[in-house]
């Protein structure tokens, strides 16, 4: 069984990125040195009673091992995350993670296609980073409803450039790079290039829209799944995917998932 | 500084201290091994298990409550041929008594998944659920109504020597009339409460926040409720009881203590601190300190009216 921890750290930053969205960076060293990309934590704020009874669950989306800090990237949709936007550097934050399997990274992958839209872009940066360290070309699509709402777009571009990948962008109104959908890029994109994995994190129907045409591409196609969460750490069967070998933990059996296996 | 005598015993069951998990909200132990040794506790009680695999319901099975949570799972589990095979093992090797919590829609199913247990000597104790709101058939019946739970009880009595704990629901007039019922029918001892029936609508979508539009309240929001009906219950029936509802910490534990139970159970605080029962170990072992209790036992139904 993997060693899960349960800390508490000082907030470093906490800044909006976007509309509505924030990047906060915690001081949690021990889940810094064991997060791997694809992986997320349970959140609550320490520092003041939590306006929510169950911790929430996001993507570790940056990671600074040496300096010891986890960073998430948090949209804001209810209590829970408005609470959030309202703490400070050097209040306290109790994290729980890290949590779930994380991406399965092909050993011999060369050629990587990224999809994500709305709050599954952070699920795919460190995956981004480990494809270039290893040599693999990282092509990335990140999709929003509008230009406004796109965040976390300059974290990719270090992966992209080095892997000699592109950075393809996507919105609803076309305020900024192509306008549609996600899979109006990746369709085209799977259609012109021998692409040996594909990721993908967003919205359900988004994640649908890219899964399917890349399976039948015949290519790997791994999805991080969103599913409400209680325990996030497996016992509660709260949060179960319907997967063609039965029910699974979408906390600890995934949140990744072999598309392939998913019933969609 | 002298160490408190924290043992209990339950109908028979010998627990070293008196803090157990609720069922359905500690997996069967091993999920949350990785944050802390679970031998630390009195007791593990397992996810209900039944003759043959559950799917549970449809999702969104969890929805968020005023200081709680409210679940409709509706007892998925493996079946008790997988249970035994890949879960039970895992728990026999700790050092905690394992306390199986038993379910069924009919009484037969009840029957199977004792009769498959008695081959498993690493079992305990039972946990009998008469009070599942979540599944249509069984669960919740069986333990609104006197006489069915007596059925119940008086055919698995006939199965097993092991301690029998009978799991109540609040969602009666009266639960005194149950918790009598199940002990005159040789029930060792009851456990209470399970979730309270409740509902969360999403006003924006006009619609439930549950697919099954209701599931059971827990966590602090029903502490109340659940220390009156440990209360009731103890000034009815003279078989111990294992007391549960909204405990997070050692204090709401010594608390449920007073009101007449002789063990407590930690459940939906798991989600929020995974580290929420050995918490309330330590703060019933700090309040005793403090209050020169020599034996937790001394403080079972010690509530000054
Ligand atoms: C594995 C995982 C990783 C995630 N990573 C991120 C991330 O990196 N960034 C980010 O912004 N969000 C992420 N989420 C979603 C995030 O957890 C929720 O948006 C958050 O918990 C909402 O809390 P709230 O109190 O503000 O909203 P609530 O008031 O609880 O809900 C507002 C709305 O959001 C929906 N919602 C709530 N929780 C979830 C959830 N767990 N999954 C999907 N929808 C939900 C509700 O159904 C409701 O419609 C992730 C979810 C999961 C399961
Ligand atoms: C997610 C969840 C699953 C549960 N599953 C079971 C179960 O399988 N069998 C059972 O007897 N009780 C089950 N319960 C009820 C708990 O064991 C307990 O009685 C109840 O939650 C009250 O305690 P709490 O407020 O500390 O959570 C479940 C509760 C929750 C929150
Ligand atoms: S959130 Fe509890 S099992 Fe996944």
């Amino acid at each position: 069984m993997d060693q899960k921890l349960q800390e508490r750290g000082p907030v470093l930053f906490n800044r909006q990125v976007a509309e509505g969205i924030y990047h906060m960076s915690v001081l949690v060293p021990g889940i810094a040195a064991a997060a791997r990309p694809g992986q997320f934590v349970q959140v609550m704020v320490a520092s003041e009673p939590s306006v929510q009874f169950l911790r929430m669950p996001f993507a570790v989306f940056d990671v600074d091992e040496a300096a010891g800090s986890v960073d998430i990237c948090y949209q804001v949709v209810g209590e829970g995350t408005e609470q959030l936007t309202r703490v400070v550097v050097g209040d306290e934050v109790d994290f729980v993670g890290p949590i779930g399997n994380g991406w399965h990274v092909p050993a011999n992958a060369k050629h990587a296609l990224l999809a994500c839209g709305g709050v599954g872009v952070p699920a795919l940066k460190l995956l981004a980073d480990e494809l270039a360290a290893m040599g693999a070309r990282v092509d990335v699509v990140i999709g929003a409803q509008t230009e406004k709402r796109l965040a976390c777009v300059e974290q990719f571009e270090d992966s992209i450039r080095d892997s000699h990948g592109a950075l393809y962008l996507a919105t609803d109104d076309g305020s900024t790079g192509i306008k549609g959908f996600v899979n109006a890029v990746t369709d085209e994109l799977l259609a012109s290039h021998d692409y040996d994995y594909v990721a993908v994190c967003g919205p359900p129907l988004m994640e649908r829209s890219v899964a399917l045409p890349a399976i039948e591409h015949g290519v790997t196609c791994e999805v991080s799944m969103e599913r409400l969460m209680a325990c996030g750490v497996g016992a509660c069967l709260g949060c179960v995917v319907e997967t063609k070998d039965g029910l699974k933990r979408c906390c600890v059996d995934g949140p990744v998932f072999d598309a392939s296996e998913v019933v969609w | 500084m002298s160490t408190v005598d924290m043992c209990v015993n339950v109908g028979g069951l010998p627990m070293k201290n008196p803090v157990t998990v609720a069922s359905g909200t500690f997996g069967h132990g091993e999920e949350f091994a990785g944050f802390f040794d679970v031998s630390q506790l009195g007791a593990v009680t397992t996810k209900g298990v039944s003759p043959l695999p559950w799917d549970g319901n449809a999702t969104p099975r969890i929805a968020e409550a005023p200081c709680g949570m409210l679940n409709s799972i509706g007892l998925q589990n493996p079946g008790v041929e997988e249970f035994c095979k890949s879960q039970l093992p895992w728990l026999a090797t700790q050092d905690t008594a394992a306390i199986v919590n038993v379910s069924g829609h009919t009484l037969q199913e009840y029957v199977q998944v004792i009769e498959r247990l008695e081959d498993e000597a690493c079992v305990d104790a039972y946990e009998v659920n008469i009070s599942c709101p979540n599944v249509d058939a069984g669960g919740m019946t069986f333990g609104t109504d006197p006489a069915q739970a007596a059925e119940v009880t008086t055919a698995l009595r006939a199965l097993t020597k092991r301690p029998l704990i009978v799991k109540l629901t609040p969602n009666v007039t009266d639960i005194t009339v149950i918790a009598k019922a199940v002990e005159a029918a040789g029930a060792d001892a009851v456990s209470l409460i399970n979730t309270l029936l409740g509902m969360a609508i999403d006003a924006k979508r006009r619609a439930p926040k549950l697919a099954r539009v209701v599931g059971g309240l827990s966590g602090p929001a029903i502490k109340p409720v659940a220390l009156r009906m440990v209360w009731e219950t103890y000034n009815a029936v003279d078989i111990p009881i294992i007391g549960m509802g909204g405990i997070a910490t050692g204090e709401d534990a010594i608390e449920f203590m007073l009101a007449g139970a002789t063990a407590v159970a930690v459940g939906a605080a798991n989600f929020v601190d995974p580290l929420a029962s050995l918490h309330v170990l330590e703060g019933m072992v700090a309040y005793c300190k403090e209050n020169g209790v020599a034996q937790v036992s001394e403080l079972i139904g010690a509530l000054e009216v």
